[in-house]
């Protein structure tokens, strides 16, 4: 396991659990990301928000929350 | 309304997340007739109108653009609250079917509202584009309320929309939560069951017992508290039992929300080919390195095109002061007293000259970044530039009317359009009057190089730096009353597909508020034209006998103060009506010749003959030094100060940021002053 930050572009990978307050909470999962779903980093870049492509959306995240999101890299 | 006939005047209300074409539904559906203002006491826009049919008035209220409806910003506390108040008769809740699975997410979230809905499933030519296909009426059978697919874009499939509200408005059927529920009932220890089970029956006003525990699962305090001042202090003390055993509630409650949707989804929706993700030109747009060149570049391609639209606009303002010689003929021959025929040729045609001018520009720029906006291109500007701008506390769109502003700050007012948050928005337009605009430097240099020669560069360098200093200076300064904390936290942003733009749609948006904006365009530079002109009246037609010489003479005990002569600080208070007439006014006052009116109102930035070796006699360079200061970061213009008042559509905000930058440009001139005294 591990976080988004640390997913090179180019790689899939399953959500396994999300870390933070409840507003964060609710304001990443209102963008599709929950617990299970598959997201593909899409870039990955220092000094950008991380890129990465889930439930049909392109999402941009902060680099400091993105922190926050555990993942398994399956691809 | 209770019969099954439709009486009164039912109210719509347009629920969404950001995207989904709420925006374009309410123009198409009020065209003109909409008001736009703030809701009560709220830093956030409110959007009324109404639309008639069949004699019947129906009022629709465009909700703020929001993901969800929990309670983590104003516009989410305000759609919420709106929702419960039992204000709207049928929400109508609107998902992009291109990107289907997550835009649903809303209508999971307002699943359990005792509020008659509809789901308009918005965008499927774009879907159908991307080979993907919605059964709607599979859909409607399984959700229980009514669903059609929809362009909102397109006017002529409004027939349908309005056919369906009607349905809803007879049926007031609600969301059918069953197989939702059943997924709550999954999370934690059989928590949803006991929570439901202490949950007042009937629910609390339009909120149902299973949509507010949902809500206490996911930690929602407002409904906590609603929730307390309901149940009985036992009841509630055994809530806050239960709750205290789970964490990351929102995460659970999500998951099942988005199980919901695809379960729904799963034989509505078909997608015969895959799209790629990331076409090469979003590689290029979102790049580290290309990202941000070509961001600039294209606003600065943006701003040369909106002169296409509006150049025409802009040379039919032009001529209207010509107008001004027939008119005074014809008058004077009908005997009407020539202060009035003054009135009339000097402040009612460049009145209607400045406005139409205005509307020309504000136009051409609200067409092109509006354009895009619409085409999705305008979401890779603020992902790019996110970083930066968070450090004045805006959002990566900002960057658009700050560059926009080297060229005119009126485009910059009103490129802030496309930010959503208004208190950006007044932010942003308040450090877009610290960018020099392009009259700027047709005074700068002038003065700069006839009193510093080979050194001009050097002053214009310093002003870039006291630019750059003064928006950090007045980002903090207004950012802390402006910005809200909620605005502050990261970026979570979404980038919605690149689509071809809708025209008529995006036209319709433009021209909309027009008329509006004329008008407002017409009494504020009207009102300041008229008060500048009797300041400036002289019946002999020059300087000495106006008011405004007077005064100007009365006050430089003081204005000298901060290195200004009554000349230069008239020319100074000129430049906020026009830039370019601080030289205009400059030859009028040392010269002796010509109505202050005229060499502000028409100067057009011209250097009068002899005003350079008369300027170079009477002012040290310190206070020519000053001078540049202070016009150069005084306020704009008249007209970019009417195009704030349209855009921030407060007076008072208006009034801050133009008193602000008055008092700022006088305190930079009388540094500089005494700095460069000390060495010149």
């Amino acid at each position: 396991m591990t976080t988004l930050n640390k997913v090179n572009a180019g790689r899939k990978v399953v959500v396994s659990d999300v870390k933070g307050d409840q507003r964060f909470l609710s304001r990443i999962t209102s963008v599709g990301l929950t617990i299970g779903c598959e997201l593909e980093i899409l870039h990955n870049e220092k000094k950008l928000p991380l890129l990465f492509y889930g439930r049909d959306t392109v999402v941009a995240l902060n680099r400091e929350e993105s922190k926050n999101v555990f993942v398994e890299v399956i691809r | 309304m209770n019969a099954a006939t439709i009486t009164g005047h039912p109210t719509i209300a347009l629920l969404g997340q950001p995207n989904s074409g709420k925006s374009t539904l309410f123009n198409g559906l009020t065209g003109a007739r909409q008001r736009v203002g703030n809701w009560p006491g709220k830093t956030v826009e409110k959007k009324e109108g109404y639309y008639v049919r069949d004699g019947i008035r129906y009022r629709v209220t465009d909700l703020p653009g929001t993901y969800s409806l929990s309670a983590n910003s104003e516009e989410e506390i305000i759609t919420r609250d709106y929702i419960a108040s039992g204000e709207a008769d049928v929400v109508c809740i609107l998902a992009d079917s291109s990107q289907l699975s997550r835009s649903l997410f809303m209508l999971a979230d307002y699943a359990g509202i005792e509020c008659p809905a509809v789901l308009l499933l918005n965008l499927v030519d774009v879907a159908e584009a991307q080979g993907k296909t919605v059964d709607a009426s599979k859909l409607e059978d399984k959700l229980g309320i009514p669903v059609i697919p929809f362009v909102a874009a397109d006017r002529k499939q409004y027939g349908a929309f309005f056919e369906t509200v009607d349905r809803a408005l007879k049926e007031k059927k609600r969301i059918n939560i069953n197989s939702l529920t059943a997924k709550y009932y999954t999370i934690g220890n059989g928590m949803y069951e006991k929570l439901l089970a202490l949950m007042p029956e009937e629910g609390i006003g339009n909120y149902s017992a299973p949509w507010l525990a949902t809500k206490l699962i996911e930690g929602d305090t407002a409904i906590l508290d609603k929730v307390k001042n309901t149940l009985e202090t036992e009841a509630y003390r055994d809530v806050q039992t239960i709750l205290s055993s789970i964490q990351n509630g929102a995460l659970h409650t999500s998951g099942c929300k988005f199980q919901w949707v695809d379960e729904l989804l799963s034989d509505v929706l078909i997608q015969k080919q895959e799209k790629p993700l990331f076409s090469k030109f979003d590689r290029l747009a979102t790049h580290r390195r290309w990202g941000k060149p070509l961001a600039v570049f294209i606003i600065l391609l943006g701003l040369v095109a909106s002169f296409i639209p509006a150049t025409p606009i802009m040379v039919l303002g032009s001529m209207i002061p010509r107008l001004g010689g027939p008119i005074a003929e014809i008058l004077s021959s009908i005997g009407v007293s020539q202060i009035l025929i003054d009135l009339i040729n000097q402040v009612v045609l460049n009145t209607l000259y400045f406005a139409v001018a205005m509307i020309g520009f504000v136009l051409g720029v609200n067409l092109v970044f509006g354009f895009l906006e619409e085409v999705g291109y305008m979401a890779r500007i603020s992902y790019v530039f996110d970083g930066t701008m968070a450090k004045l506390g805006l959002q990566g769109k900002s960057v658009m009317p700050l560059v926009v502003s080297f060229g005119c700050t009126i485009g910059g007012a009103a490129g802030t359009r496309v930010i959503d948050s208004w208190g950006q928005r007044v932010l942003t337009i308040a450090l877009a009057w610290v960018v020099p605009c392009a009259a700027t430097w047709a005074i700068v240099p002038v003065i700069s190089s006839l009193f510093f020669g080979a050194w001009a560069p050097l002053i214009i360098v310093a002003i870039f730096i006291v630019a750059g200093l003064h928006m950090l200076i007045t980002a903090k300064i207004f950012g802390s009353k402006l910005i809200r904390e909620e605005d502050r936290a990261g970026l979570i942003m979404e980038l919605p597909p690149y689509h071809k733009p809708r025209w008529k749609a995006l036209l319709r948006s433009i021209f909309v508020r027009t008329w509006d904006i004329l008008a407002r365009a017409l009494r504020v530079i009207f009102l300041v034209s008229l008060a500048f002109w009797l300041l400036t009246y002289s019946s002999l037609g020059n300087p000495d006998a106006s008011l405004l010489y007077r005064f100007g003479r009365a006050i430089e005990p003081v204005t000298i103060i901060f290195g200004l002569t009554w000349q230069t600080f008239l020319a100074y208070f000129a430049s906020m009506i026009s830039k370019e007439a601080a030289l205009g006014v400059l030859g009028s006052l040392y010269l002796g010749a010509g109505s202050l009116f005229t060499a502000t109102i028409g100067s057009g930035g011209k250097v009068a003959v002899g005003l350079e070796s008369v300027l170079l006699a009477s002012l040290t360079a310190p206070a020519a030094l000053a001078f540049i200061f202070a016009v150069t970061f005084n306020a704009p213009c008249l007209m970019a100060i009417t195009s704030t008042y349209q855009e921030t559509r407060s007076l008072k905000w208006t009034l801050r940021i133009l008193g602000y930058y008055f008092s700022t440009s006088l305190i930079l001139a009388f540094l500089v002053y005494r700095i460069a005294n000390l060495f010149m």
